[in-house]
C-alpha cells in the first residue's frame, strides 16, 4: 500500500488524528507477504510475523488499512499460535534481525477502528457537511470479511460497518445483489482481461441500480473500481460514470477537510459529481 | 484441455497426497477427505463463471491424489482467493488453501510461474516490498509522487543484509 493508491494514505493521515487516533510510523516494516502466498506461503508467514514483531517491540497495536495485509497478519497470528514447530522456525528466522515475535499485538482495519474505537457518536460530532441522503454502494474487500474462522472485523455475508458510518453522515446504503462480488484485482498478475471484466460487471450493476457512487476500504479494490473503471467499462460495453471513494475520503469531506488534502484529485472516477451533491467546492 | 481429461489414466501420487495432508494439518485446516462433493464451493466461486475453476473438483482430485495433473494446469492460478469456498463449506474444508498448496507445489517442482509473481518475489527479497514506490497521475494527467504529495518515505527493512539472508532462506523452504 505505501507504493501506490496514495489517496487512501493521505485521507487516513488527515482524518484519523482529528478523531483522536495517534498514528505512529514504524521504521523497518516490509511487505506483509500476502501477494507471495501463491509462490510460497512460508514467505507470507515469515514477513507477516516480522511486521508484527516490529510493532510489538514498540508496544503498539497495529492499524492495517489494507484488507489483504490484515488477512496476512491475522492468519500468521492464528497459524503461529496453533503450531509450535512453525512458531519455533519463524522465531529463529526473526532472530537474524534481532526481532522477537510474541503474537500479542491487536490488529485494526479502518472500518472497525472507526466504528468500534473512535465510535459513531464521535464521528457524528465532527461531521459538518452531511451526505444529503446520498445512496452509496458499499464494497468491503474479500479479505476483511472472510474467512470468518480467522476472526474478520466485518460479517462475512452481511458486513455493516460502513453502512453505519454512512448513516451517521446523513447518507445511506441500499443492499444490492452484487455487494459481495470480488473486484477482480487478484487476477491482475496473470489474467488482466478477466480481472477488469469482473470490475466492469460490478460497476455496471451499481450504476444500473441508481447509486450515487461507491465507497470502499481496500486499496486493491479501489485500484480496480476507480483507477481501472474506464477499462472495465470498455470490456463490458458500458459507459461507466460511478464516483468511487475511500470511506476515509468521504468521511474527510463530511468533516469539512479540503478535497486535495484527502487525495481526491488522484481519484480517476468522476468524484466531482459526489462532491457537488455534498456542496463541496472543488 | 480440462484437468479431468488428463486424469482418466492417471495413478495416485501418494507422497504428494501425504505431504499435502501434513501441510493442511500444520495450518490447522480440515483434511480434504472431509469433502462430500456437495459443490457449494463451486456454486459461489468467483473464478468459476469466467475462468471455469471448479473448487469441488480440485478437492476431488486432491482426494484421488492426482497432483501432477493439477500442478501442470493453469487452472490452479485462476483462483482469486476470495475465500467464499472456505467460508461456505458445510464441512469447513478450504479449497482456497488447497489451491495455495498446489500453487506452492507447482513452483517447488520448477513449473513456470505465471504473471509477474517472479518480479514481486525478486522485489520483496531485495527491497522488502513486492514493488518499488510508484508515481501516479491526478485526474488532470499531472504526475504525482509520494514526495510531492507530502507523504513520508515508505518503510524499508533497516538491516537489509540480514533481512535478505533470512528471507532468501525462507524462499527455499516449505511450510
Amino acid at each position: 500500500m505505501p507504493t501506490e493508491q496514495y489517496g487512501y494514505e493521505l485521507s487516513v493521515r488527515e482524518v484519523l488524528p482529528r478523531l483522536g487516533v495517534e498514528l505512529v510510523d514504524i521504521e523497518g516494516f516490509s511487505c506483509c507477504g500476502e501477494p507471495l502466498k501463491s509462490v510460497n506461503q512460508m514467505l507470507t508467514i515469515h514477513l507477516s510475523a516480522r511486521n508484527i514483531a516490529i510493532c510489538e517491540s514498540q508496544g503498539l497495536d497495529i492499524f492495517v488499512p489494507c484488507p489483504m495485509c490484515h488477512l496476512a497478519l491475522s492468519e500468521a497470528k492464528a497459524i503461529l499460535s496453533e503450531n509450535k514447530e512453525l512458531l519455533q522456525r519463524v522465531k529463529e528466522k526473526l532472530s537474524a534481525e534481532d526481532l522477537s515475535y510474541k503474537g500479542t499485538a491487536r490488529l485494526y482495519h479502518t472500518v472497525d477502528l472507526l466504528t468500534d474505537i473512535v465510535g459513531i457518536d464521535a464521528i457524528k460530532a465532527k461531521a459538518t457537511k452531511p451526505l444529503n441522503g446520498m445512496d452509496l454502494a458499499t464494497h468491503y474487500g474479500c479479505h476483511i470479511i472472510r474467512p470468518s474462522i480467522l476472526g474478520r472485523p466485518q460479517d462475512s455475508e452481511d458486513p455493516a460497518g460502513m453502512e453505519r458510518i454512512l448513516e451517521a453522515l446523513g447518507g445511506r446504503s441500499s443492499h444490492y445483489p452484487e455487494k459481495l462480488d470480488c473486484c477482480g484485482g487478484p487476477l491482475l498478475p496473470n489474467h488482466p482481461d478477466t480481472a477488469v471484466t469482473k470490475t466492469g460487471e460490478k460497476l455496471k450493476a451499481v450504476q444500473e441500480q441508481g447509486f450515487d457512487g461507491m465507497v470502499l476500504a481496500c486499496p486493491w479494490c479501489s485500484k480496480m473500481f476507480d483507477s481501472k473503471q474506464k477499462k472495465g467499462g470498455e470490456v463490458v460495453g458500458a459507459q461507466l460514470s460511478v464516483p468511487v471513494v475511500y470511506i476515509t475520503q468521504l468521511l474527510g469531506l463530511a468533516m469539512g477537510i479540503e478535497p486535495s488534502k484527502l487525495g481526491l484529485d488522484l481519484n480517476q472516477s468522476p468524484v466531482v459529481k459526489l462532491m457537488e451533491k455534498m456542496g463541496v467546492a472543488f | 484441455m480440462s484437468i479431468m481429461d488428463l486424469t482418466s489414466m492417471a495413478e495416485a501420487q501418494k507422497a504428494d497426497r501425504q505431504e499435502l495432508e501434513e501441510r493442511l494439518r500444520k495450518l490447522s485446516l480440515e483434511a480434504a477427505e472431509k469433502c462430500y462433493q456437495c459443490g457449494k464451493c463451486t456454486s459461489g466461486c468467483e473464478a468459476h463463471k469466467l475462468l471455469e475453476l471448479e473448487p469441488h473438483r480440485i478437492v476431488a482430485l486432491t482426494k484421488a491424489g492426482l497432483f501432477s495433473e493439477m500442478t501442470s494446469s493453469d487452472l490452479i492460478w485462476t483462483c482469486v482467493s476470495c475465500f467464499k469456498c472456505y467460508e461456505r463449506c458445510p464441512q469447513k474444508v478450504a479449497p482456497v488453501n488447497i489451491l495455495f498448496a498446489l500453487k506452492n507445489l507447482s513452483v517447488l517442482n520448477g513449473k513456470d510461474v505465471p504473471g509477474n509473481y517472479t518480479a514481486m518475489l525478486q522485489s520483496a527479497m531485495t527491497i522488502g516490498l513486492v514493488q518499488d514506490v510508484q508515481e501516479t497521475v491526478d485526474r488532470k494527467g499531472a504526475v504525482r509522487t509520494r514526495d510531492s504529495l507530502g507523504l513520508p518515505p515508505p518503510p524499508r527493512p533497516k538491516d537489509m543484509e540480514h533481512f535478505m539472508a533470512a528471507i532468501m532462506g525462507t524462499a527455499v523452504e516449505k511450510v
